[in-house]
């Protein structure tokens, strides 16, 4: 337990080109019996508290202040295309930063967050990185998704290669702590 | 009984219309045929008819307007009665006259009727010589003496086609300097749609109310109303929101109304469904044109006086005469779902549904032929769904109103839910400060406020962690589905739902290794 999601993501609006600077932390295993899920979210600087039920037909239900709104959500090509109630947007994602697992430096390995297909590997073993640096592009449906250093580290083995295909949870890329030796733990400590 | 039984009834329409006459034909236990272009193959109505016949390429002139393939797939199916529905082919009269002259019946008026009330200048002359006022025009004019009306009525005025309808063919006119242009645009556009250039002149009200009356006459000289709607909020002529009764307008007036409706319903010797469509100013009212149709806004009065329009023009088809209609109860108001972006001038939109969830509940109506999976092009009208919500009082059927587009959910295709929600939602509309330029004073430009901009932002910043990546269908090409989502094709048998199998919000990675 205790691992977190955290992002922190400018969001650009496509109707008028304006900007969200959204941060996101979820904690994770503090779903209640309805499944319903707390989240953090800070849009602008204002901070939010939400929870969100997911519903069996694929859909959400946010919880945002009193107010309860169905969400549904679609990749298309570059872009996020989003319904909240009657209202429906298209965002694009203009920057998207660290993605990262609590608990340390539990980025003892760094996870494919979804399935798709590994487009670059940005780093080689032995390569120091710092917190927040790029270390490989996914594509998955049709989007190219960046994951990011978490915290400084060595890269201790590159686990897969470009044009590969890697499902969720895939183990892409193993990391020691920075001025360790290139040797990862055999088993990296997982949360359940 | 009646003297034209209809057993097999062909429906030349689309869309929401098509599949709503199915319904009532098929609670009468009349068989239904429905028509269907390439677009079209596969759309809700087809289904759902007892039979379908292709009737040619997505072009509606090639299809849902080819009067010979309708008729043809009429004989082919035998079917003894066409419903026409709305648009389309619904008030031409060579249509009628031709379905007539095949043996089948016409759901609808006589040729001879809709010609009558079809031509605008002809229908002004009617009513007036039936004493119904009409708005000050002028039918037949050349330049100077359409300089001379223009003088004693004063500008702005209106240019409008004489075989028109939709706002095509109409110009406003606001000095004396665009006259000229105006009258040769307006019939230039009017010879483009209608293939009919002639235009009249009429004087423009600043802030009517547009506000009709639905009649049903039996062609034995037998005609009711059952009352008027408001359909005052439009955008380009086009109604988006329509209520009845008419808020604020007083008994008098709507008698008046309601007495000039049926006399020009008796005098034409109407039959089947129309509306008399009128404009107030005030306490005077204009007749400005019939519709000799069913319209798109009748469930308004259905809902309101619980009965069944479609119905009641079958019964009139089948010969039998108009009965006095149970009395009205409570308020009715109608919001028209298109697939426009409201946001960029209300510019068509095309798309698949995504994701789709409906409202319901008491008193809430909605006419749509949209399911999941379901694909608006751009062949045809934009129209998605009607919503429609009773009330015992207005307030009551708009505060369902409100909730019932809130719950509306549409992913994939752009479309009004949310503007019409914030209409609806607004104090204007609270207050039923009733205009045809309603939308143009009131939201003159609309986007999403700030809290739906927050749950937009949000919706995406939770799509965007990854985590929650299941949210909605992952693309087009393959929604997550709970494998129990009836219908929805071969497009959402591939993939369970994240949810079901994973639990709520579990990374990935944990499970799946």
């Amino acid at each position: 337990m205790g691992a977190a999601v955290a992002v922190k993501v400018k969001l650009k609006r496509q109707d008028d080109a304006q900007v969200f600077e959204v941060e996101l932390l979820a904690q994770n295993g503090q779903s209640d019996s309805s499944g319903a899920r707390s989240i953090r979210l800070t849009i602008d600087g204002r901070e939010l508290e939400a929870s969100i039920v997911p519903m069996r037909d694929g859909c959400a239900v946010i919880e945002l202040g009193d107010r309860h709104v169905r969400m549904a959500a679609a990749h298309r090509r570059a872009a996020i295309l989003v319904a909240a109630g009657p209202f429906t947007a298209e965002f694009s994602i203009v920057e998207e930063r660290a993605a990262r697992r609590a608990g340390g430096l539990a980025a003892h390995e760094l996870a494919a967050p979804m399935p798709g297909k590994v487009h670059k590997v940005l780093v080689a073993e032995g390569q120091r990185v710092e917190h927040g640096e790029a270390l490989i592009v996914l594509e998955a449906m049709k989007m190219e998704t960046t994951l990011y250093a978490e915290s400084a580290a060595v890269v201790a083995r590159i686990c897969v290669a470009p044009g590969q295909m890697v499902d969720h949870g895939t183990r892409l890329i193993e990391l020691s702590p920075p001025g360790s030796a290139a040797t990862p733990p055999e088993s990296p400590p997982q949360d359940d | 009984m009646s003297d034209r039984s209809i057993t097999k009834l062909l429906v030349a329409n689309r869309g929401e219309i098509a599949l709503r006459i199915i319904r009532t034909a098929r609670r009468l236990g009349i068989a239904t045929v429905a028509v269907y272009s390439e677009a079209d193959a596969g759309a809700l109505h087809v289904g759902v008819a007892d039979q379908a016949v292709f009737i040619g390429p997505p072009e509606a002139a090639r299809s849902y307007l080819n009067a010979d393939a309708i008729i043809g797939a009429a004989r082919a199916s035998s079917a003894d009665a066409i419903h026409p529905g709305y648009g389309f082919l619904s008030e031409r009269p060579d249509f009628a006259r031709a379905v007539e002259q095949a043996g089948i019946t016409f759901v609808g008026p006589p040729a001879s009727v809709m010609s009558a009330l079809g031509d605008k200048v002809a229908a002004r002359k009617l009513a007036t010589s039936l004493d119904v006022p009409v708005v000050p025009g002028l039918e037949t004019f050349d330049e100077r003496t359409a300089a001379a009306f223009a003088a004693r009525a004063g500008y702005p005025l209106m240019v409008k086609a004489a075989a028109g309808g939709g706002g095509r063919g109409m110009r406003l006119v606001e000095g004396a300097a665009a006259l000229p242009e105006a009258l040769a645009a307006a019939s230039r556009e009017a010879q483009a749609a209608f293939g009919d250039g002639r235009v009249f002149l009429e004087k423009y009200l600043a802030h009517p109310r547009h506000v009709e009356v639905q009649v049903l006459g039996d062609g034995h000289g037998g005609a009711v109303a059952l009352g008027e709607r408001d359909c005052s909020i439009q955008r380009r002529n086009q109604k988006i929101i329509e209520e009845s009764p008419a808020p604020g307008l007083g008994d008098a007036l709507r008698a008046r109304m309601i007495e000039a409706a049926l006399r020009i319903a008796r005098a034409t010797g109407y039959s089947s469904a129309g509306t008399m469509e009128f404009l107030v100013a005030g306490d005077e009212f204009y007749f400005l044109e019939a519709n000799t149709r069913l319209q798109v806004e009748h469930p308004v009065t259905e809902m309101r006086f619980g009965c069944d329009l479609v119905a009641e023009q079958l019964r009139i088809a089948m010969g039998e005469r108009v009965i006095e209609p149970e009395p009205a109860r409570g308020a009715a108001i109608e919001c028209r779902i298109y697939a426009e972006d409201a946001e960029h001038g209300f510019r068509p939109a095309t798309g698949e549904a995504l994701y789709l969830s409906l409202p319901g509940g008491p008193g809430v109506r909605i006419d749509t032929f949209l399911t999941p999976g379901a694909r608006v092009g751009t062949h045809y009208d934009g129209l998605l769904a009607k919503l429609i919500c009773w009330g015992t009082d207005r307030e009551q059927a708009r505060l369902r109103m409100r909730s019932a587009l809130e719950e509306f959910c549409l992913l994939g295709i752009a479309n009004t839910a949310a503007f019409l929600r914030d209409v609806v939602a607004s104090e204007s509309f609270r207050d039923a400060r009733l205009s045809t330029r309603f939308l143009e004073h009131f939201f003159p430009r609309w986007r999403p406020g700030r809290e739906a901009l927050d749950e937009l932002v949000a919706a995406a910043a939770i799509a965007a962690s990854g985590m929650f990546a299941g949210v909605g269908p992952a693309d087009r090409t393959a929604a997550y589905s709970s494998g129990g989502a009836a219908g929805d094709g071969a497009r959402m048998q591939g993939r369970r739902s994240p949810w079901a199998e994973l639990g709520a919000f579990e990374p990935w990675g944990r499970r799946s290794r």
